[in-house]
C-alpha cells in the first residue's frame, strides 16, 4: 500500500517535472530574433524599379530578373509599383524616389507631362539618373539616360505581319489604343499601320479609350456598332485586351475574330492560354530587368559614359495561341 | 538543539527560496519583455516624431509666410532642429530589413530640410514665386515623409511579425509554465508538509500510545521513538521513567511477597512451638507416671506388669532422648529387646522372635531408632494381619568390612513396586507407628549417616517372606 503510494507519488513528481521543464525550455528557447541592426553607413547603391503595374506575369519577371541581377552586383534594389496602373500613385512613387535621393531610378516610361516634369526637372535637380524600361519616353522630353526594352515599332510590325499571315490581305482591322497616345503605343501604331498600309484591302479602324474598364467596354461597344464587319482586333495597349475580349465575347463568338495584343498586360498570357486571343508579341522581361540594372550600374560606376541614348533593345517574338496549345 | 524549530525553519526557507526564485525569474522575464516592447514602441515613436516635427516645420513656414517676423523664423529654426534630432534618432533604427527604406526616409528628411532652407532663402530674397513653389515642395515632401513613416511602421510590423507572434506564443507558454510550476510546487510542498507534519505528529502519537499503555499498567513495553528531535528526548525520558516505575513496582511486589511469607512462617513457627511444647510436656509426664506405676506394680507384686512398664518407660526415654545422636548397636539391640517384650505382652504367642547376634558387632555405631521401625513394620505387616501369628528373625553378623543386619518375617511379602517406592523414600505409611518413624525415614537416615547408597535392601517373595537387609560399613565408637 505504502509502496504503491510511494511509486504513484514518484510518477506524479516525474510527470510534473517533465512538463514543467518542457514548458520552461519552450519559454526560454522561443526564438524571436530581432533583425540585425546595421551600424555605419554601408555605401551600397540604392536603385528603385518603379512600374505602373505590379503582380502581373510580365512585371513579375522583370522584377525577379532585376532583383537577381542587383543581388549579383551587390546593390540594393526595391521595386515599387501599384495595382491597376494608377497613374497618380505611380508618379508619387517616382517623386518620393527622387526626393529620397536614391542612386538610380529604373522606371516604366509614362508619356505624360507630369512624368516628364519629374524626370526632366526634379530628377536632374537631384542629379538622379533615370533609365526607362519596357515603355520608352523620348529622351528629348524626359532626359532619361537610356531605354531598356523592346523596339516597339518593330513589335508593331511583327504583330501586323502575324495578322496578315493569319487573316490574309483583306479585312477590317480595329486598333484599340489610348486616347492620349503614349510614346510606346505610338511606336507600335506606326509599326502596325506601316505594314497594313501595304495592303489596300485592309481597312484600319481606330478605337480610342482610356485605361478605365468602363471606357474600354464603351469603346469596344461603339466600335462593334460602327464596324460590325470587323475581322481583327489589335489591342495596342495590352492592358485593354482583357476587357475588350470580354466585351466582344458578350456579343459574338470569339473564335472567328483575329485578336492580337502584347504580353505586358496582366491578362495577355492567360487569355492566350485560353485561346481567346490569337497571338501576342512576346517580349523578354527577364532580359529587360537584368539589363536595366546592369546598365545602370555601369553608368553609376562610370564604366560606360555616356549610355547609348537610343536604348538597349531586347528580343521580341510572336507567340501564337496555336503554339501554346500544341 | 531545537530540532522541530529547525525543521519548521527549513520548510519555510525552502518555500521562500522557491517563491523568490520564481518571482525573480518572472520579474526578469517580464522586464526583458517589457524592454523589448518599449524598444519597439520607441521605434514607432521615433518614426512618428519625424512626421510630427516635419509638420511643425510646415506650420512654422506657413506662419512665417503669413507673418515674416523674426520670432517665426526662430520658430522655423527650432522646429528644423527638432526634425534633425528626430532624424538622428531614426538613424539608429536601421536594420537589415528596413535599410533601404530607412535610407530613403533619411534622405527624404534631408530633402525636406534643403527645401525648407531654399524656401527661407527665396523668401528672404523676396522671390515670392520661387518660395511658394518651395513651400509646395516642402509640403509635398512632408506628406511623403508621413506616408513613408506609415510605410516604415508597416514594414516594422511585418518585420516584427514573427517577433510578435513569438512573444504571444511565449506568453502563452509562460502561462502554461506557470500552471505546471504551480502544480509542481504545490505537489512538492504537499509532500514536504506531509512529511514534516508526520515527522512531528508520529513521535507524539507513539508517545501517546506509550503513555496509554503505561496508564493501563503495562510497564514492560519499551517506549521507542526513532527521531532525532525533542520528542525523541522526551520519549527517552519517558522510557527512563517507565523503567524506574517498573523497577519500583517489581520491588514492591517482591517485598509484599516476602512479607506474606514471613507472616506465614511466623504463624507456622508459633504453631510448631506450641506443638513441641505440647510434645515435651506429655512424654515427661507420661514417663514419670509410667515409672511410678511400675514401682507401684512391683510393690503390689505384679512383677510382670512392672517389667512391662519399665520397658515402655525405657523405650520412651530412648525415644525422647536419643534422636539427635548416634548410639551403639548394643544400645539399639537393648531397646529392640524391650520393644519386643512389650509386643510379646500384646501379641502373646502369635509372635515368635528370634535374635541372633555376633558379639563383635555390638560396638558398631548406628543412628538411633533404626531397628525398631523395621521390626515394628514387620509386626504390622507380617504378624498383626495373621491370626496364627508369625516369626520375626533378626540376625546381626559381620561380613568383611560390613556389619550386616537381616530382619526377616514370614508374612505376605511385598511386590517389587512397593520395594522400589520404599527404597526411594516415597512410601510413607505413617499409620500405626508408635514412634512416628517410618521405613523411608530409616532409609534416609542410614544414607545420611553412612554416606552410602545401598545401606538398605529388601528381598521378598509374595506370600512367603520379606527380608530387610542392612549392610553397614564398619564404624566403631571411639
Amino acid at each position: 500500500m505504502r509502496k504503491t503510494g510511494l511509486v504513484l507519488l514518484t510518477i506524479i513528481f516525474v510527470v510534473l517535472c517533465y512538463f514543467t521543464s518542457a514548458s520552461a525550455i519552450s519559454v526560454f528557447n522561443s526564438g524571436w530574433e530581432m533583425p540585425k541592426s546595421i551600424d555605419g553607413n554601408e555605401a551600397r547603391y540604392r536603385l528603385v524599379l518603379i512600374t505602373q503595374d505590379i503582380d502581373t506575369p510580365f512585371w513579375d519577371q522583370v522584377g525577379r530578373a532585376a532583383m537577381d541581377e542587383a543581388e549579383k552586383l551587390g546593390v540594393s534594389l526595391e521595386i515599387w509599383g501599384n495595382y491597376g496602373g494608377h497613374e497618380e500613385d505611380f508618379l508619387r512613387n517616382l517623386e518620393i524616389a527622387i526626393q529620397s535621393k536614391v542612386d538610380g531610378i529604373i522606371v516604366q516610361g509614362l508619356d505624360s507631362d507630369d512624368f516628364k516634369e519629374l524626370t526632366r526637372v526634379k530628377a536632374s535637380y537631384y542629379g538622379i539618373p533615370i533609365i526607362t524600361i519596357a515603355n520608352d519616353v523620348p529622351i528629348e522630353e524626359s532626359l532619361r539616360r537610356t531605354y531598356v526594352g523592346s523596339n516597339q515599332y518593330e513589335a508593331g510590325q511583327l504583330i501586323a505581319k502575324q495578322l496578315i499571315t493569319d487573316m490574309g490581305d483583306s479585312g477590317d482591322v480595329v486598333l484599340m489604343y489610348n486616347q492620349n497616345v503614349e510614346y510606346y503605343q505610338g511606336q507600335r501604331l506606326t509599326g502596325i499601320e506601316e505594314v497594313l498600309a501595304r495592303y489596300s484591302n485592309i481597312t484600319i479602324h481606330h478605337a480610342q479609350t482610356s485605361n478605365s474598364r468602363e471606357d474600354i467596354v464603351g469603346s469596344t461597344q461603339s466600335i462593334l456598332n460602327q464596324v460590325p464587319e470587323a475581322d481583327a482586333f489589335i489591342a495596342v495597349n495590352a492592358n485593354t485586351v482583357g476587357a475588350m475580349v470580354q466585351e466582344i465575347g458578350k456579343r459574338y463568338q470569339i473564335e472567328p475574330f483575329y485578336i492580337y495584343s502584347f504580353d505586358d498586360g496582366p491578362e495577355s498570357i492567360p487569355l492566350l492560354e485560353e485561346g481567346l486571343i490569337d497571338a501576342v508579341i512576346k517580349q523578354t522581361p527577364e532580359q529587360m530587368g537584368r539589363d536595366s540594372v546592369f546598365i545602370m550600374m555601369k553608368w553609376l560606376n562610370g564604366e560606360t559614359v555616356p549610355l547609348d541614348a537610343a536604348g538597349y533593345l531586347t528580343d521580341i517574338q510572336v507567340m501564337e495561341a496555336a503554339d501554346l496549345n500544341e | 538543539m531545537s530540532k522541530i524549530q529547525k525543521k519548521i525553519w527549513t520548510v519555510f526557507a525552502i518555500v521562500l527560496v522557491i517563491m523568490s526564485a520564481i518571482w525573480i525569474a518572472l520579474t526578469y522575464y517580464n522586464n526583458k519583455t517589457l524592454n523589448q516592447y518599449n524598444g519597439i514602441l520607441e521605434r514607432y515613436l521615433n518614426m512618428n516624431e519625424v512626421t510630427t516635427a516635419s509638420q511643425q516645420v510646415i506650420n512654422a513656414l506657413n506662419d512665417y509666410m503669413l507673418n515674416p517676423s523674426l520670432d517665426n523664423l526662430e520658430e522655423i529654426e527650432l522646429s528644423k532642429r527638432q526634425v534633425l534630432l528626430a532624424k538622428s534618432h531614426v538613424h539608429k533604427l536601421r536594420n537589415e530589413d528596413n535599410d533601404f527604406t530607412l535610407t530613403n526616409y533619411i534622405h527624404l528628411v534631408d530633402s525636406f530640410i534643403e527645401s525648407t532652407n531654399r524656401f527661407i532663402l527665396f523668401y528672404s530674397e523676396n522671390e515670392i514665386e520661387a518660395s511658394t513653389l518651395e513651400f509646395a515642395e516642402a509640403t509635398s515632401i512632408s506628406n511623403h515623409i508621413s506616408d513613408m513613416t506609415l510605410t516604415l511602421i508597416d514594414k516594422e510590423l511585418k518585420t516584427y511579425d514573427k517577433f510578435y507572434l513569438g512573444m504571444i506564443e511565449q506568453s502563452a507558454n509562460l502561462k502554461e509554465l506557470g500552471i505546471w510550476l504551480i502544480l509542481l510546487i504545490a505537489f512538492i510542498l504537499l509532500v514536504i508538509s506531509y512529511w514534516f507534519s508526520r515527522s512531528i505528529t508520529k513521535p507524539v502519537l507513539e508517545l501517546t500510545k506509550a503513555a496509554n499503555e503505561l496508564s493501563k499498567g503495562r510497564f514492560d513495553l519499551q517506549v521507542k521513538v526513532e527521531t532525532n528531535d525533542e520528542i525523541a528526548f522526551l520519549a527517552k525520558t519517558f522510557d527512563h521513567m517507565r523503567k524506574n516505575i517498573n523497577k519500583l513496582f517489581i520491588e514492591t511486589k517482591h517485598k509484599a511477597r516476602l512479607e506474606h511469607e514471613l507472616q506465614q512462617n511466623q504463624i507456622l513457627l508459633q504453631e510448631s512451638q506450641f506443638r513441641s511444647l505440647q510434645n515435651q510436656i506429655n512424654p515427661h509426664f507420661l514417663f514419670n507416671t509410667l515409672n511410678t506405676i511400675s514401682k507401684k506394680a512391683y510393690l503390689e507384686g505384679a512383677e510382670e506388669t512392672s517389667d512391662l512398664l519399665v520397658n515402655i518407660a525405657g523405650l520412651l526415654r530412648y525415644n525422647l532422648k536419643q534422636m539427635d545422636r548416634s548410639v551403639t548397636l548394643k544400645e539399639e539391640v537393648g531397646v529392640l529387646k524391650q520393644y519386643m517384650e512389650i509386643q510379646k505382652a500384646r501379641l502373646t504367642d502369635r509372635l515368635h522372635f528370634k535374635l541372633d547376634v555376633e558379639e563383635d558387632c555390638l560396638k558398631q555405631i548406628i543412628p538411633p531408632l533404626t531397628l525398631q521401625p523395621l521390626i515394628e513394620n514387620a509386626i504390622i505387616h507380617a504378624i498383626e494381619p495373621r491370626e496364627d501369628g508369625g516369626t520375626i528373625t533378626v540376625r546381626i553378623f559381620q561380613q568383611g568390612e560390613h556389619v550386616n543386619i537381616d530382619i526377616e518375617d514370614d508374612g505376605i511379602g511385598m511386590d517389587l513396586d512397593k520395594i522400589e517406592q520404599v527404597l526411594h523414600e516415597q512410601y510413607e505409611p505413617t499409620e500405626g507407628h508408635s514412634t512416628g518413624i517410618g521405613l523411608s525415614n530409616v532409609v534416609k537416615r542410614l544414607k545420611l549417616f553412612y554416606g552410602v547408597e545401598d545401606a538398605l535392601s529388601i528381598e521378598s517373595i509374595i506370600g512367603n517372606y520379606t527380608k530387610v537387609m542392612l549392610k553397614l560399613p564398619r564404624q566403631k565408637e571411639e
